[in-house]
This record gives C-alpha cells, structure tokens and sequence, in this order.
C-alpha cells in the first residue's frame, strides 16, 4: 500500500489514502462517507449469498486508517448503514467498542434510516443534514441541497459513488473510483467495497485523484 | 402390437381419410414406436405434420387402451405433456389438436399453460387436468414451483419437446433436461419395483420422451441428450430417430450488383441494391425481408418507404423491440395475405406459418446454414411449392457467401447445435423451485440431476457447494450472519419457509434474461414499444430517434417510461441494440474457404472461364484485385497482410472463422507477440478475419510466425490475455439473474426492493475478490471459454493452420478482403504494459486531444 498522498487545499493540508478516504490534518479528522455496512447482510437475510466476507474487510481497512492516521474524530458524509438493523450491525458495535475515545460524527445520508437511540447507543453524534467545520462542509448529498454551499463554505459530499472513466484509442475504456474537488464541493469515493460507482465529467479546472489499484494517482 | 391392426389406428386412419389425408410413413413408424413404449426423436421439417406424428400417437395409444369408451372416458388426468419453444405457437397446435379430438368424438380437453393463461384456466387445471397441456420451459418450472406437483404427472404417458432443435444448445434446454428428470423421477417413484434380472428394453418405460426436432448436424447427439434422464437406470440403449424423408426444394438466388467495382467494399446496409428490391416485392404475393438487426430494420423500412411511396400501409415492420400488440397486428395482417412485405429480424424465424409468405429475402450475412434454411423455408408453404430465398450482400465479399451457401445447401451440411453443460446457474434456480412446492431430499434429486446430460459430470464436492450455496450462503461470519434461503427440515428435507423468497424466485423461474428495457410512450399517451435503458440514457432531450417505424423526439424519463412526441424531423438515430450478434458459423466458414478455391483458380488461370457459380464471376474483378495487390488464399492457406498507414502498423489476418474465433485469436495473438517485444495493439474483427493495429512496427515474419498460430497452452495463453475477467464479467449478468442473485425490473414496474438492487458488475467484482472459487464465477469462466471464446473452434482453427501453409503478403496499400476490417470500429485493447502506466499513457493521448 501506497502512503496517502498529501493534498495541499484551501490552505488546509489533506491527506488522501487509497483506501477511499480523507485524513483533514488540521483537524485531526479522518472523512469518510458511504461505507454502506450492513448492505452484505441485508442480502442475505433475502436469501442473495453476497460473500461477508467484503464487510469483514471494510471494518478492517477502517481499523487500519484509524491505527495510521490516530484521528480525533470520524467524519461521516453519509451512508452509513445500508438498510434496516442486522446482525452485521452488532459486529459494528463490537467494533466500535474497540474505539471509546473516538469521536464519530454522521451527517445522516438516504439510507441511513436507524432508530435515533440506535445512534446514541452505538455513541455515533448525528447531524440531520449537514455540519460545519472550519471552513468546510459536510454534507451528504450536493444534488438534493442546491444553492446550500452559498454560505461561501466549501462542501464535502458522498452518495454519488464518484468514477472517472478513461478513455484511451480505439475503445478502450477504464474506470476507477475517485476523490473529485471541484470549484464549490468535493466528492468522496465511497468507502465500502460492494459498492457500485458513476462516472463523472470533471471540468477542467477541477482535481481528480483516482485510486488505481493502491495508489492514488492525480488526473487533473 | 402390430400398428395397423388396433382399434385406435383404424380410428385415426378413418378420421384422416375423411379429410382427405393419409399418414406419412413417418407418422405410421413413430405411433407404431410409441405403441411399443419406446421413446426417441422425430426429425421433420416444420409444416408436414410433425405434431400429428407425435400427437396421434398418443391418441391411438388411448384408444388401444380404452377401445369401448375411448369417447366417452373423461378426467383421465394429464395424457400428454407438450413442451414448445413459443408461446405464440401454443394456440395453433392446441387448435389442431382439438380439431382431432372433436371430430374423433373423443372427450379429451386440451389445456395451454404459459405466461398468458389467466388465473382462472389455472385454476380449473389445477382442479381437473387437461388430458393434454401445452407449456413452455418456464412454465413447466413454475408447474414444478407448485405444492404437491407430482400429482399432476402421475398419470403422464408421454412427454413431447417440440421444436427441440430449438432449445438445446441453450439454457432453456437445460431447463428441459432437468424438468424431464423430475418427471421421470415422479414417474419411476411410484412405480411398483420390478424384481431385478428381467432383461426388459431399458426404453420400454410407463413414461416415454419424444423430441421434435428440425435437421441438426448431431441429431443423435440431440436424442441422447433428450432421453438422457430415461436412460440412466440401465445402459444407454438408444432409443429411436424417426426421420422424415421429405425434402422441400429451395431456391436460392443473389441479388447482384451491376457494378461490382462499384459497389461498397465494406459497412452498409445493403440499400444500394433496394431499387432491385422493389420488383420482387411487387411480384410476390407477400414476401418476408429478413435484417439481422433491429437497428438495420428500421432503416430498411424508412427507407422502403421512400424508394416506393406505394408500399405505405401494404408494409409493415417486426422486431423484438415493439410492442406485442403491435406485433400480434402484424402477425394476423400476414396470416390474411394482407401485407405485401414485413421486414422483420430473428423475431419471425420461429413460430407459426404464414402461407401467403411466397418469397424471402436475406439481407446480409444468415451467418449460418441452419438459419438460412430456417429463413428460406418460411417461403412456399404450400406442398409441393418450392421456398424462394433471394440473398441481398451488404458488401460485395458477401457474395461468397451466398455461393457457399448453396454448395452447403446442396450437401445437406447442416450446423450441429453444442449442449450445454454444468449450468450450475439453472441447477440453483431449479433446487429453489423444488424448495418452495414440496422440498426435495438432497440424494433423491442427485440422481435425477445426474441422470441429464448437462449434469452427468457433477461431482460430490459441487453438489455439496451447490447445497451449501442454498442453504449457508457460502462461507460467512458465523454469529453475525443471517442468511437464509433454502432450510433443511429435522427429516432433512430441503424446503424454502419465507413466502417473500418463494414468491420472488416465482417471479425468476426462466432463463432468458434481458437487458433492462424502458417502455416507450408518447407524451399524449399511447404505447410505441421498448427499447434498451442503455440507449435511452445516451439521449438528451431533443434528440430524435427511429423506433417501430416512427420518428421519435425524446422528452424525459418518468417512472421507467421513456416519453416521447411524434417528430417530423429528416435524420434520426437508430438505435444499435445489444442484441446478440452471432458469429459465422464452422459450417459457413468452411464453405467459404472453399468457395475461395475456386475464386483463386479463377483469377490465376487467366484462362477466360467462366465460374460455376454467377456470384464467384460477379466478383471476378474484386479477386484479381485481391490476386494483384496481395493474395486469394486457397482452402489450406492462412493469408496474412501487413500494411503500413497513417494509422500506424496493421496485420490483417483472415481464417474465415467467424467474429468471436477471431476475437480469441487477436487477444491470443497479441498476448503472444507482446511477449516477444512490449507493443499495444487496438483490434478489429468480423467474420472474415481480425486486424491487430500498432504504433510500432509487428514482429510477425517467416521465422516465426508458426510459431504465434501453435496451439502451445492454449488455455492458459487465454487466461493470461486480460480480455477473460472482462468477458467473464459480462458473461456474469445472466449467470446472476438465473442464480437468483439479481433480480430484474420489469418494464414500467417500480423497484419494490430498493436496498437489494446491485449490479451483475458489482457482485462479480466482489465474488472474484472475496469468494474466487464461487461455482457462479467459474461458470462464467468457462462460458468465456466455450462460448465466447469458441475454445474447442479455436483449437481446431490452429490445428489446421498448422497443418497448411501461411501466406504472408506486404501490399502497399489497402486490400479488398481488409477493407471491411479497417471499416469497423469495434477496437479492443491488449496490452503488455502494466495498468499504471497503460493509465498514464491513455491519458497523455487524451491530453493530445
């Protein structure tokens, strides 16, 4: 595994690591967003036999980035949860234990549809739709809160699964998941692997950071 | 039991002669078959009475049985099963068999089972079974997905696949196979056991199976594979192939061009010809326009329509992409003579005949003889007319192939069609039904399964992933896992509890799986038809496109409907649907190459004669063309051209072996050749042959280019060329939907289960990651390899390679056999750079930009 490469941005110093997050030094911060946990279970329990073992993985590469990068807090653009409660979750809650001292703040996305006292329980601070720090954003969705980043503040958002599709001669054509900054908001690849991806089109004064295998490497 | 001395022949006999009919020898030796309880396979060409063959069979057999109240005996329980192909076949061969039975007096009813029939007829077929029913694969299997099923076929005595020839070679077939096992399981199960050492003709049975199938090149291939389940119990005595002796003349001529010079060497529609199109529509009473594509259609019939203003309403369009009533309009419209020509796709290849059909045409390549056949004989209906085929090329090289389909004609060289095997998508699929009627125990079934065909093969250990796949959902984290599907019971029975699972897999039952497809609405109501989401998502508002005949401007999307209004603009898109485009069959291929023979005898003796056939001398000018600038290879002789453009370095290399061949071989190709020196190449490929193109000279000369064409590790070069994960991931979709892993959206129906929807993309990345041995993504693997690749075809192409001569040729400039490669854009990339720098590489080319 590559280390995380350093992203100098809006004066802040971001770190971005080919495990589909954001380390914000400044605020000792570690920005995820759409981890989906839960959705391998939520099939099973529907009787689809997606392998576990994809979950099991993602709590791992969680653990990781939190031994590497010792964050203070948690940052979740959304998406937490997949679905409905399941036992995936309690391995969650397990896992959370290991983490007393860490903070994790959700700002709820669309399928994160948990009880409250769920949130409170697993010690997981919400904020309904959008949360502020520094001079950054977090929110989970940009498409559904137009005219929202007027503020003058720069938006981190999820939920699109950013792709950025390579085109090279003849037909060929690749796509891989992708850290998007561009002029009013950010988009962060989603952070669990059963997850699928949509392509963007980055404007030309835009950054785009893929992640091509492990490592992340700068388009633009 | 002599035939024509039972009652039940002399009824027949008289019923037929009261219509003025008499029995084909055919008919006579199948009833006499299954009088003797034999099974086996009719082979007979549709339209001369190949149901009767079967069907009265079965009648005679009753009659025999019940000769004093054969007219009166009712409710006797499900006699014969009937399975088809088409449901549009269905209600024409139930007609004419209650017909029979009507005139015969007999009280026999026949029942239709398939996804039209309302709740009701089932209903009451499920209270009283119809003597006869009339069902298709799928149907069949949700039969088997209801509780206490066997009842319904105890009482079976034969069981009849219609237009086998059809159905094996694909999924569906499968399906065939194990239905047929269940059946005959049923059958044998409540059967007293007879004491061991009687040596009884093992097809003698209380159940017996006959095919229906068309000429196939392995017809006892297809019998085997039929009768399969029967045959397991005892040694594999053969049963019976009846063969109809009845040959329908056909008469195959091309249409020409005037100027062969001038006509496209490559890539058009064949339109240029359609002003010699007009007259044989004119003079026929209606004739069928085959196209092999939808896309192509729609153009043909815009522009019929304008070649000959007269034609509007008098023709009519027909493909898969409209809509059913539309469909069903046009269907009748043929049936009462009404239309003067329907341009049509694959749609009208099967089901019922039009007899006021007196000609078609082909355009473009039929890519097969079967098909030809198939088309020409939806011509001349009438016994003793002769079916009529005029064959229309879109490029002048397809000329050859109407030359050598006429000499395959004339030997009868018919395509075989391949069984499948170890479908382990169909077995989950099928275990599942079973699990929601009346479960199943595990050893039970294994029997039955390993009695088909298709599973012969099955081991221990993948039947016990199989049940381990259905029951744990593969290997999971203990504790915190909930999943469930199939349970096993404390009597160890295999039963699905949740009614929510059951009620989705019914939903699932079948094998055909389709593109997600929108509905097409005008915007001031009315239905146009379907048509591929993926096309539709390329679309902004605005822009116009062809659909069932008409011009369409592209509104919105709303609730999984495209609305559109009327447009009047001149240009539209056509759309290119995904349809599986079929590459030239073994059969044709071979023929062509042959064909070139003669073509190459042609221009090198200089001598002034002429060819034997009127398409080879068409193209006269066209091969010396070829002769002077390069080569016209001979049938031992694998031609090679290396040419040198603007583009950079191309190989065009010609094996005649049909797209998907030639697809393996340039990423074999390259594979190999890029182990020699690090070079990328893009590809094109047809049906004639591929082109790898480079920016870098290709090292491919006399030293070693045996070498590159050695069959070495075939599979392995395979594996390695990096094309294989791509094509197994697509090849994934339909192994996901029929596994139950995906479950499709009908068209204009919401998505109820939002949070289970993924795509077939997204699992096979996450199965080959996280659980590689999965017997759902080996499968894929080996579909690759047997289908798209054509592996055995591959093989077989290198080792006649080998055995010929290579002819490399330096032309200085474009050849005509090239030209049609060069045309097409379908480019795939192999690459022996790593994907980091083939990343950085593509991007710099985009920079250039």
């Amino acid at each position: 595994m590559q280390p995380p490469v350093p992203f100098h941005f809006k004066e802040q110093h971001l770190w971005l690591s080919a495990d589909r997050c954001i380390f914000w030094e400044e605020e000792q911060a570690l920005i995820v967003s759409d981890l989906h946990f839960g959705k391998t279970g939520h099939f099973r329990k529907h009787g689809i036999a997606v392998p576990q073992a994809v979950y099991r993985e993602d709590l791992q590469r969680l653990l990781m980035q939190i031994q590497y990068f010792r964050p203070r807090q948690l940052l979740i653009a959304g998406d937490l949860f997949h679905s409905r409660e399941n036992k995936e979750l309690e391995l969650f809650l397990k896992w959370r234990k290991d983490f007393a001292g860490l903070a994790i703040r959700l700002i709820k996305g669309n399928h994160d549809i948990l009880h409250e006292d769920w949130y409170e329980a697993a010690e997981i601070m919400i904020s309904p739709d959008k949360w502020q720090a520094g001079d950054f954003l977090f929110m989970h969705d940009i498409g559904s809160s137009a005219g929202e980043t007027d503020s003058g503040l720069y938006a981190f958002t999820g939920h699109i699964h950013p792709g950025i599709r390579i085109n090279g001669m003849g037909k060929q054509s690749l796509q891989f998941p992708c850290f998007y900054f561009g002029a009013s908001h950010a988009l962060l690849p989603a952070f669990g692997r059963f997850t699928g991806m949509v392509s963007i089109e980055p404007g030309g004064d835009d950054h785009v950071f893929a992640i091509v295998k492990d490592k992340v490497m700068q388009f633009q | 039991m002599h035939l024509r001395e039972t009652v039940g022949y002399r009824v027949i006999r008289e019923w037929m002669a009261a219509g003025g009919r008499e029995p084909f020898a055919f008919q006579e030796t199948t009833w006499q078959h299954i009088l003797d309880g034999r099974s086996g396979l009719v082979n007979a060409p549709t339209g001369c009475g190949k149901t009767y063959s079967v069907f009265l069979g079965a009648l005679i057999d009753f009659i025999n049985l019940h000769p004093d109240t054969y007219k009166t005996k009712s409710a006797n329980g499900l006699q014969l099963l009937w399975i088809t192909p088409l449901r549009a076949l269905a209600k024409d061969i139930g007609r004419a068999m209650e017909e029979v039975i009507r005139e015969t007096g007999m009280s026999w009813r026949v029942g239709i089972r398939n996804g039209d029939t309302e709740l009701s007829e089932r209903q009451k077929q499920k209270r009283r079974m119809p003597e006869v029913l009339i069902t298709t694969p799928e149907s069949l299997h949700l039969l088997l997905a209801q509780k206490d099923y066997p009842g319904l076929f105890r009482s079976l005595k034969i069981l009849a696949v219609d237009e086998w020839h059809e159905l094996l070679g694909s999924k569906r077939g499968v399906q065939v196979e194990l239905a047929v096992s269940r059946i005959v399981g049923i059958a044998s199960s409540h059967k007293p056991q007879v004491a061991s050492g009687g040596e009884e003709d093992a097809m003698v049975k209380d159940i017996s199976v006959w095919g229906i199938s068309a000429t196939i090149g392995n017809l006892d291939e297809a019998k085997e594979v039929l009768l399969s389940p029967l045959n397991a119990s005892a040694a594999p005595a053969a049963g019976v192939i009846v063969r109809a002796q009845i040959d329908k003349p056909i008469d195959v001529e091309s249409i020409l061009p005037d100027e062969i010079e001038n006509y496209p060497w490559a890539g058009h529609l064949g339109l240029k010809l359609i002003h010699k199109v007009i007259p044989i529509l004119l003079e026929s009473r209606t004739t069928l326009i085959f196209i092999n594509t939808r896309g192509m259609s729609e153009t043909w019939y815009q522009s019929l329509l304008s070649a000959c203003p007269d034609l509007a309403g008098a023709i009519a369009l027909h493909h898969g992409s409209i809509d059913m009533g539309l469909r069903t309009w046009v269907e009748e419209a043929l049936h009462e003579g009404k239309l003067k020509a329907v341009v049509c796709t694959a749609s009208l290849d099967l089901g019922v005949d039009f007899r006021p059909v007196e000609t078609v045409i082909q355009v473009g390549s039929p890519k097969g003889v079967a098909r030809f056949l198939q088309r020409a004989g939806r011509s001349g209906h009438q016994p003793g007319q002769v079916s009529k085929i005029w064959f229309l090329p879109t490029h002048s090289l397809e000329l050859v192939e109407a030359a050598a389909l006429k000499s395959a004609i004339r030997i009868n060289f018919i395509e075989s069609r391949t069984p499948m095997t170890m479908c382990f998508d169909v077995l989950i699929q099928y275990l599942s039904t079973l699990a929601i009627s009346d479960g199943f125990f595990p050893d039970d079934i294994l029997r039955e399964v390993r009695s088909t065909y298709c599973f012969c093969d099955l081991s221990e250990d993948e039947w016990n992933n199989i049940l381990y796949f259905i029951t744990e959902g593969g290997a999971a984290l203990g504790q915190y896992d909930e999943f469930r599907k199939v349970e096993v019971t404390e009597t160890g029975l295999y039963k699905i509890n949740s009614r929510r699972i059951a009620m989705r897999h019914r939903l699932h039952i079948g094998t055909i799986v389709s593109d997600t497809m929108l509905k097409v609405k005008f915007i001031s109501g009315g239905y146009v038809g379907v048509i591929e989401e993926y096309f539709i998502s390329r679309l902004s508002p605005g822009d116009v496109f062809t659909l069932a005949g008409r011009r369409l401007e592209f509104v919105m999307i709303k609730d999984m409907t495209a609305l559109v209004r009327k447009s009047a603009a001149r240009k539209s898109i056509v759309p290119s649907w995904n349809g599986g485009r079929m590459p030239l069959s073994a059969n044709l291929g071979l023929m062509l190459r042959r064909k070139l023979n003669e073509a190459s005898a042609l221009v090198s003796r200089r001598s002034g004669k002429q060819a034997a056939d009127i398409e080879l001398e068409a193209l006269k000018p066209l091969f010396a063309l070829q002769a002077g600038l390069s080569h016209v290879p001979v049938e031992d002789e694998l031609l090679i051209e290396q040419i040198e453009t603007r583009d950079g370095f191309h190989l065009f290399v010609y094996p005649f072996e049909g797209r998907l061949v030639h697809e393996a071989m340039a990423a074999l190709l390259s594979f190999r050749i890029s182990r020699i020196t690090a070079i990328s190449f893009s590809f094109a490929m047809n049906d004639y042959g591929f082109e790898l193109l480079s920016d870098q000279p290709i090292p491919v000369d006399d030293s070693n280019v045996y070498e590159l064409f050695a069959c070495g590790d075939l599979s392995g070069d395979i594996q390695r060329s990096v094309n294989s994960a791509e094509m197994a991931r697509r090849k994934f979709r339909d192994i996901a939907v029929i596994g139950g892993l995906i479950f499709q959206g009908y068209p204009g129906e919401f998505k109820k289960a939002r949070h289970l929807q993924s795509s077939a993309s997204l699992l096979f990345n996450v199965f080959s990651e996280y659980d590689p041995h999965n017997l759902l993504i080996r499968q894929a693997y080996n579909e690759v390899m047997a289908q798209q690749m054509e592996e055995e075809r591959l093989r077989n192409m290198l080792e006649r390679i080998q055995k010929g001569r290579i002819v490399l040729r330096f032309p200085q400039q474009l050849t005509p056999f090239c030209f049609p490669l060069k045309v097409d854009s379908m480019r795939e990339d192999l690459s022996s750079e790593k994907l980091e720098d083939r990343v950085r590489k593509m991007q710099a080319q985009l920079n250039r930009i």
